[in-house]
């Protein structure tokens, strides 16, 4: 076996047991590792009907086939459930240094069934697996429980660690699980599922070797790689004209292909920051709960959050696993945190935004202490942000008043009340109880047509990216089996990407998004198909959403993959393997009692009403009908989004589920 | 002499795989003062414990590394 271990490690926490199974290479030929392991492994494993907070759910740590072997960009891991935040197919994506770990342990992946009566962790090295005490640790910080666990449980290696914070521990739906003092992987809910189970940590200390088939092969594809990454340097008061850059492109008519390798230059020098004042100016932001504009949030208010403001606290860059861009950074908040924290991963743009614009909170200060303090706790920062905003707005509109908010003034942009409105939701405490859950539920308990200012997907909040802007990923926001994943695809994704120069069906880019990509079409379908397949081979690889972005000429997935594996198959035959995991998570859901069309999201993300004013202004999306398309250029019912048994059959998982809809 | 583990900063890309693969977690990223970018690269924090395996010079996708 190359590039996978053929083992996967599944803990009962009920019977307190562990047990080694062996994965045959046909299911790694069939699914890849990964995700697509994971969803043939939650799959068979995972009762029809589960509660996602009870024994039957089966929660996952997987890593990828290229983790390991060598390769760039390749340092992911994933965590996968059922979701108790939309009921259906979870999963959450996240970086750092755990992903190897899981690997040199032996493993690729670790799943876990059943509830511990008291808080566990597992601890894992070259011989043992152990179920261990973890009372040291509950009600411990994540930051400060990572730290501690490090320190006791090291025997030679450095422990890496996966795990909970307070917010997992009380089981908010919005939580994640985090690992490096403050990576995260936050969406689906998936820490409420660790922290319904238990499981405080996972402590990996294994240093068994990760062998791929080609070396000398992989070797020269990541020197030349390093080489190209290496010349992109751009000055730093480049950060000045991110704005500018913005305005300019929300105008261009432009339809050539971008350059992937500019994305690696701008994430080098800002990170993520470089989307903070471009997003606003070009209208991929959303503003004031995503009802506002750039009249609401203009260069004034986003002066603070401009990447060299936040890059003067940088003080160390931080490099992923296996990156070779280093879009990371740790930033020095002493001063910001009033003495609370030393220091904090520099926030990324969804949190920046999550924080700013659609809260209309200008101070950037009070953002980095959220940053650290949500990271520390475990809780998604998008979500969090959601929630936020949607009780902003059900207090302009007189849903809520000071009665029920515990006294808090939640006026848009009151910085004070907003830290101390997600301090309450950290602990779970009075109105902050309620707001812990994510807007769908908060919205269900308040009534009185709060739904109607409750932004999400599924019942997931989306990322802090514009479908009225970007069509496409409206309909990746929508039809995903994750709904309100920002990181699947988008127009200006498939733009990077470049997938038309290797998948034979993908289509050539011939429009421009700002126009002619407004209108659902064939052709659209196919680029959204393209751009989800994909994504399963990036996530079965472990592989880097920028890697994604830097493009197939620079960083070519399939060709990795194939040094790893020695597999040399096409790049089509690796996109039908994505096409097939995909049905796999649609069927789930499917099967889970999920109607894909309630996944869709809600009418103001679609331009309905318009904005009236800002780049998006009178732009709407014709959502229901985008992704009718694409169900129906995946082979699932254009009407219902339920995959037929054609379809089922002609990708070879038609037995997984008796011939049809189990 | 001991042979321990050399970086070329001019080639390393401070990628980690070293530090990651070191079974006894001797090298750290932490060299920070090299680069306009505070790029960290590694720096061996504990010069008792490389047992020179090697390892890390193996690993490393762009032979920054060397045991010498």
């Amino acid at each position: 076996m190359k590039g996978y271990t053929g083992k996967i490690l599944f803990v009962d926490l009920s019977t307190q047991t562990t047990e080694v199974i062996a994965i045959d290479e046909a299911v790694y030929q069939q699914y890849l590792s990964g995700i697509g392991l994971a969803t043939y492994i939650l799959t068979k494993t995972i009762p029809q009907g589960a509660d996602p907070l009870g024994a039957d759910n089966v929660l996952g740590l997987v890593s990828g086939i290229l983790t390991g072997t060598g390769s760039f960009m390749t340092g992911r891991w994933l965590a996968v459930c059922k979701s108790p935040l939309t009921g259906g197919w979870g999963d959450a994506n996240c970086g750092g240094t755990f992903a190897p770990a899981i690997k040199q342990c032996g493993f690729d992946g670790i799943f876990f069934k059943g509830m511990s009566e008291k808080p566990v962790y597992l601890y894992v090295d070259n011989k043992r697996a152990e179920i261990r005490d973890a009372s040291a640790y509950w009600g411990l910080d994540a930051c400060e429980a990572e730290e501690k666990l490090i320190q006791d449980c090291r025997v030679t290696k450095k422990p890496q660690v996966a795990l909970i914070g307070t917010a997992g521990e009380k089981v908010s739906l919005i939580a994640g699980i985090t690992n490096d003092f403050g990576r995260i992987a936050a969406r689906s809910g998936v820490g409420a599922v660790m922290g319904s189970k238990k499981l405080k940590a996972v402590v990996l200390a294994g240093s068994k070797p990760i062998k791929g088939a080609d070396f000398e092969g992989m070797s020269q594809a990541s020197k030349k790689f390093a080489d190209k990454v290496r010349k992109q340097n751009l000055p730093k008061f480049a950060g000045n004209l991110l704005p500018a850059m913005g305005t300019l492109a929300s105008k261009t008519k432009d339809t050539a292909p971008a350059d992937g390798m500019l994305v690696a230059g701008m994430l080098k020098t800002f990170g993520t920051a470089m989307n903070n004042t471009m997003a606003l100016t070009n209208g991929d932001a959303p503003i004031k709960n995503w009802k506002g504009s750039s009249k609401d949030f203009g260069k004034k208010q986003f002066k603070g959050f401009n990447p060299l403001v936040i890059n003067k606290k940088e003080f160390k860059k931080y490099h992923c696993y296996s990156c070779a861009v280093g879009c990371g950074g740790i930033c020095d908040i002493n001063k910001e945190s009033q003495g609370r924290f030393k220091h904090t991963h520099k926030p990324e743009y969804e949190t920046v935004n999550a924080f700013g614009a659609l809260l209309l909170n200008t101070d950037q200060d009070a953002v980095l202490y959220l940053n650290e303090l949500l990271n520390r706790a475990g809780m998604d920062s998008i979500s969090a942000g959601g929630a936020v905003a949607f009780a902003l707005e059900c207090y302009e509109k007189g849903i809520i008043t000071t009665a029920d908010t515990d006294g808090l003034e939640l006026n848009w942009g009151n910085t004070s009340a907003i830290i101390k409105l997600v301090e309450k939701m950290i602990a779970r405490d009075g109105f902050g109880d309620l707001l812990a859950d994510g807007v769908k539920v908060a919205a269900a308990k308040i009534g009185r047509n709060a739904s109607d200012y409750a932004i999400h997907c599924g019942g997931q909040e989306p990322g802090m990216h514009d479908a009225r802007l970007d069509p496409l990923l409206g309909v990746h926001f929508s039809a995903d089996p994750t709904p309100g994943k920002h990181t699947v695809g988008a127009g200006l994704y498939y733009q990077y990407m470049h997938l038309w120069k290797y998948c034979s069906w993908a289509p050539a880019l011939t429009k421009h998004p700002k126009a002619e990509e407004f209108l659902p079409s064939d052709e659209e379908a196919l680029k959204s198909i393209a751009n989800s397949c994909y994504k399963m081979i990036l996530d079965g690889a472990g592989g880097c959403y920028y890697g994604m972005l830097i493009g197939n000429e620079h960083w070519n997935v399939v060709e990795l993959l194939n040094f790893a594996t020695g597999w040399e198959l096409s790049y089509d035959a690796y996109m039908e393997i994505g096409k097939r995991v995909h049905t796999m998570r649609q069927m789930f859901n499917v099967r889970e009692g999920i109607n894909p069309k309630e996944n869709i999201m809600c009418k103001r993300m679609a331009g309905e009403p318009p904005l009236n004013a800002g780049p998006l202004k009178d732009k709407t999306v014709q959502i229901d009908e985008m992704v009718s398309l694409h169900w129906k250029h995946f082979g699932w019912d254009q009407n219902t989004g339920i995959p037929s048994n054609e379809t089922l059959k002609s990708l070879n998982i038609q037995e997984l589920y008796e011939g049809g809809q189990k | 002499m001991k042979k321990t583990p050399k970086c070329t900063y001019t080639v390393c890309m401070a990628c980690g795989i070293c530090v990651q693969a070191c079974p006894v977690s001797c090298l750290d990223l932490t060299d920070n003062n090299r680069d306009k970018y505070k790029k960290a690269f590694p720096q061996l924090d504990n010069e008792e414990n490389c047992i020179g395996c090697k390892i890390c010079e193996k690993q490393c996708p762009v032979g920054a590394i060397i045991v010498a």
